[in-house]
């Protein structure tokens, strides 16, 4: 194996690629161009949620209560319904995501002490507007209940705060606002940056489609060299990704960034290995490029996408499945990338991490090497 | 006409089973990983690490930890003894969150008017299982007061309802998460299956030159066109068929509304998709770029189905956006018809809207493919 035989596979490699500008502008930049998309999409805030009123109370008490709740801008008073059925229309149609029912005994029940006769109704198709809206109206009756019986119990020798006696704080740690975007965009990146491994997938694919495999064969290049060879020029265009993306998410996106960014692309690097390889098992395994990239999308994407802890926590997934995305490099970075962004952690934590993609790279590797020379030994 | 699209489509076929790898991803593939997403995904956030410094160490600071446990969210509660292992952890993103129970807890707990603290910690470097905790916590927090008060103004706990609203949630009663995720990764999977066999069938001839030989042939471009769209059609509703009895059957997801209305509106936008897929492919010259444009414009399409964020809480361009990406409409659909059970007299907004677009993109899409073509 020698460097001069690598480096002319990849010379070869890097022709294909920049052949046809537009194919080099979509490999270098899809990945941060995706990226960009989510993190505008994620930028969600919450507020304005519709909802409908159905107060079966109409008293003075139930329209201060249901004026307290939509007085700012958590949640907006859609519609008083006039019954039942208007709800159900309502919710039917999406056009309000969160219901309040106040009962006949509102005013009563409260002055007297016995409770707070009201429920909640949400849409449980996509609830989070709807828990949204029940946080925000569990708030508002919390203090109007105070408000309301202050002086019931002022004269009966209690303090206002007895109703919540219990004196509960909570402080978020790395990202204070607990805001989604802080944590899924870092995440996010383990996902775009294994685009350039379906990219790999293809092009040895393409070689075998296109019958010119056996003539780089004939060279005397060896075959880990010209795997080897192959996968540099994506490494290349993963590495321009890690410095492009942090540069997007801190400037552009104000995403903090707290750890060091050598370690980032180190890391990152060691990442690029282990999933350009699993890209490289992939297409030593095809011969067409279609079937290439419908196994890449099954193996690499999807999982990369659903099962690397990026939206639903490792920790509670089945115990069956845990073991699965522990065999994605995917899951590890992202853990690396969160680490290396929010606690801005170093080696010192993240190493079991780092040690896992190696061991990664270095076995989908052989696992492409051993394929390579059974398929065409 | 008929006989030579039949011809075009027998072609497409002997493509397929020469490489017969790719059929079967296309049809087992998706419906398989399906399978697994589901499976790995569509469960309450639970067994989330939790620890506790407990400086009380009463029996009311015990019975605490036990009702901490008891939400279902966490799992057994890892006790600590200094705040540094707690800071340690969550560095290490060993914990999700943190309850510090301080000495005078079961002193204020117990007195008339004490007000007992607790000191919690989340780690928001994960912030969808710190969301999960943070309702958690909030949840006994006012459970911890509904009893206090009850035993501090001596109550009848058969009188008193509380003063927290009772929650309802419709469509989805026990709140199951497979019901609101697994209809949206059917979409991902699906869009991404129709749009990346479309995208590859004129990419793949131009690529390795077979298309002028498709040219020279008495094809008309429209038949061309449909004899390249039925395979995919064909392979995408099978598809389809295939990833919904998994989800009904394996994940309990209702079908509550019309199925035949649900099949008929999704073999349609099944259309839309491929006629996108259509246009990505004939503006490629390389499968690999034909890949490349698929997944910007299906990633683009996924961030609007609300399995990420809901839309409803996107800035107002990227609403005003949402309206023109099919899957957004289509997601409308496939939860409207399977979980609210509704039917055309709701949805038919989305169903113009998917028909609008429908229409635009496939009129494009012929325009390219003949311009291609010529």
């Amino acid at each position: 194996m020698s460097v001069r035989h690598i480096w002319a596979v990849t010379r070869k490699e890097i022709n294909h690629i920049f052949r046809d500008r537009s194919t080099l502008i979509l490999v270098l930049f899809t990945p941060t161009l995706v990226l960009l998309l989510m993190a505008y999409a994620l930028t969600v805030e919450i507020k304005h949620v519709p909802l409908a009123v159905l107060d079966y109370d109409q008293s003075q008490a139930s329209r201060t209560f249901v004026r307290q709740i939509t007085a700012g801008q958590d949640v907006d008073l859609y519609a008083y319904a006039r019954d039942m059925d208007e709800i159900t229309s309502l919710l039917m149609r999406g056009q309000v995501k969160a219901a309040l029912v106040i009962s006949s005994g509102f005013a009563a029940d409260l002055q007297s002490m016995k409770g707070l006769p009201v429920q909640i109704i949400i849409d449980g198709t996509e609830p989070e507007s709807g828990n949204f809206a029940v946080q925000h109206i569990a708030q508002s009756a919390e203090q109007f209940v105070n408000t309301a019986l202050a002086g019931q119990l002022r004269s009966a020798g209690i303090s206002a705060q007895s109703l919540q006696p219990l004196d509960m704080r909570i402080q978020t740690w790395f990202n204070p606002d607990l805001k989604p975007r802080n944590d899924i965009i870092p995440g996010l990146i383990s996902m775009v940056l294994g685009f350039p491994a379906l990219s790999v997938a293809l092009t040895l694919a393409h070689e075998r489609e296109h019958g010119t495999l056996e003539q780089l064969l004939a060279t005397p290049i060896s075959r880990t060299g010209l795997l080897l060879g192959k996968i540099i020029p994506y490494i290349g265009v993963g590495l321009l990704n890690v410095i492009l993306i942090p540069a997007l998410a801190i400037a552009w996106f104000h995403i903090s960034f707290n750890g060091s960014f050598a370690l980032f692309f180190g890391l990152s690097a060691i990442f690029l290995f282990a999933v350009l390889s699993m890209g490289m098992v992939v297409g030593v395994l095809m011969r067409t490029q279609a079937a290439a990239l419908a196994l890449s999308f099954l193996v690499i994407f999807f999982p990369g996408f659903f099962m690397t802890g990026i939206f639903f926590p490792l920790a509670s997934m089945p115990e069956e499945m845990r073991l699965e995305s522990l065999s994605l490099p995917g899951t590890h970075y992202a853990i690396i990338t969160r680490g290396i962004f929010l606690p801005g952690v170093g080696m010192d934590v993240l190493w079991p991490y780092a040690v896992m993609l190696a061991v990664l790279g270095v076995a989908f590797t052989a696992l492409a090497a051993l394929f390579f020379r059974k398929k065409l030994g | 006409m008929f006989r030579r699209i039949w011809s075009l489509v027998v072609k497409e076929f002997i493509h397929l089973s020469n490489d017969w790898w790719l059929p079967a991803f296309m049809l087992i593939g998706g419906a398989s990983e399906l399978l697994l997403v589901g499976w790995g995904t569509s469960r309450p956030v639970q067994n989330l690490p939790l620890m506790v410094l407990d400086q009380n160490r009463s029996a009311a600071s015990r019975q605490l930890i036990v009702s901490l446990e008891n939400t279902g969210t966490f799992r057994t509660a890892q006790q600590v003894n200094d705040m540094a292992s707690i800071t340690a952890a969550m560095d290490r993103g060993q914990v999700t969150a943190a309850v510090v129970i301080p000495p005078d807890f079961s002193r204020q707990m117990d007195s008339a008017s004490g007000q007992p603290g607790l000191f919690v910690i989340l780690n928001g470097a994960e912030s969808t299982p710190a969301l999960a905790a943070q309702r958690a916590l909030q949840g006994l927090a006012s459970t911890i007061d509904e009893r206090i008060v009850l035993r501090r103004l001596n109550l009848d706990s058969e009188q008193f309802s509380g003063f927290n609203p009772s929650l309802r949630v419709w469509f989805n009663e026990n709140l199951s998460e497979a019901l609101y995720t697994t209809p949206a990764e059917l979409g991902l999977m699906l869009e991404f299956t129709v749009l990346l066999f479309a995208a590859l069938a004129f990419s793949r001839e131009r690529e390795l030159g077979t298309l002028e030989q498709l040219l020279v042939m008495p094809f008309s471009s429209l038949e061309i066109m449909i004899g390249k769209a039925i395979p995919v059609v064909i392979v995408g509703f099978t598809d389809f068929l295939l990833m919904l009895a998994m989800i009904h059957f394996a994940f309990s997801v209702p079908v509550r509304g019309s199925l035949p209305l649900l099949l008929v509106l999704a073999f349609g936008y099944l259309l839309v998709e491929l006629a996108k897929g259509m246009v990505i492919s004939v503006i490629s010259r390389t499968q690999h770029q034909a890949f490349l444009l698929v997944m910007l414009v299906g990633m683009t399409d996924f961030m609007f189905t609300g399995y990420a964020a809901p839309v409803e809480g996107m800035p107002p361009a990227l609403q005003f956006f949402a309206n023109f990406v099919p899957a957004h409409h289509w997601l409308e659909i496939l939860r409207g018809i399977l979980l609210k059970g509704t039917g055309l007299d709701v949805l038919w907004p989305h169903v113009l809207a998917l028909m609008g677009l429908g229409l635009v993109i496939g009129i494009f899409s012929w325009r390219f493919v003949r311009r291609a073509l010529d």
